[in-house]
């Protein structure tokens, strides 16, 4: 049998869990000898979205898209700096729009095997279901999922990691 | 993190005792503070009135999402007012105000910031929700309201 996990992407989106999710994706890309991506999608539709409803004003619009663009850049560094020091490369990309069509984008675009992602957020109401961007990432994926859970684990297992 | 696993009672009024404007943020801030979810009572009062003052986020249909960003929190905190009566917020249609979602938010979490007010933009266009909002008797009510929606 081949290898099933021969690309890796882990979805950043500026939370710990998800660095958490980093950390889990570097070593499986260790032990499957698989390639790694960290996508970290610019939310740009909630962005136009808040504009519409009023409750941006453009200059907040603009604001916030620069700042998420210094965050997507600070945290792809700092997961690239994760993987290299465990000896992985990490292939970055910084994308714009709506991330869980950007990601289902990307998945098809470089033949993605498994989408890792973080541990969905606690659902407070139906609704989460339907709007957390983490959650639409799994229902739009075209390729297996993977939500990694249990932080205190998995970042012994990175740091065990030789 | 969804906007709603940021709420408990604490942070919701109903009814606000608030009837203008200013006294509603005030009150908004005094809720969190209340609550223990931000220290400084000043710096994030200051950071939401900066905001209203370039324009009211008072939107149409009787909602407003007061929101600021500021050091004075490390973490994304929010609060809901519910008045029966209106206020008058400034809105963008001119009619009272029933429903304010105030959120604060720390400069380094832009993801989460523009997810949550994102989020509350997503619920204000739920009429029916806001309806059963604005007639909750309590804030215990409210966030049973919002947690089944």
């Amino acid at each position: 049998m081949n290898n099933p996990i021969r690309k890796i992407l882990i979805n950043i989106d500026g939370t710990e869990q998800s660095i958490v999710a980093a950390q889990y994706a570097i070593c499986l890309a260790r032990l499957c000898s698989a390639e790694l991506s960290a996508c970290y999608i610019v939310n740009i539709k909630a962005l136009n979205e808040l504009v519409r409803t009023g409750i941006f004003l453009k200059e907040e619009q603009e604001e916030n898209e620069r700042e998420l663009e210094t965050d997507a850049d600070n945290y792809l560094r700092y997961v690239h700096e994760l993987g290299m020091a465990k000896g992985i490369s990490i292939i970055k990309i910084r994308g714009m729009g709506s991330p869980n069509q950007e990601i289902a984008k990307l998945i098809r675009e470089r033949s993605i095997d498994l989408l890792v992602i973080s541990e969905l957020s606690r659902i407070g109401s139906r609704r989460d279901e339907f709007y957390d961007e983490n959650e639409r990432a799994m229902r739009s994926s075209p390729c297996s999922v993977l939500v990694v859970k249990n932080a205190e684990y998995v970042t012994h297992l990175y740091e065990s990691l030789v | 993190m969804p906007f709603i696993n940021l709420l408990t009672e604490q942070v919701i009024r109903v009814p606000l005792a608030s009837n203008n404007k200013a006294a509603v943020l005030r009150e908004l801030v005094q809720l969190l503070k209340d609550a223990g979810k931000i220290d400084d009572f000043e710096a994030t009062l200051k950071a939401v009135r900066e905001r209203e003052d370039k324009q009211s986020t008072g939107l149409e249909k009787g909602i407003a999402v007061p929101h600021g960003k500021t050091a004075a929190v490390t973490s994304l905190v929010a609060a809901i007012g519910i008045s029966k009566a209106g206020i008058d917020f400034i809105a963008m249609d001119g009619k009272p105000t029933h429903l304010f979602f105030l959120l604060i938010a720390p400069p380094n979490l832009p993801g989460p910031h523009v997810a949550a007010l994102a989020e509350i933009a997503q619920l204000s266009r739920s009429h029916d929700l806001c309806a059963r909002l604005i007639n909750a008797n309590d804030a215990k009510e409210a966030l049973k309201i919002l947690r089944k929606e």
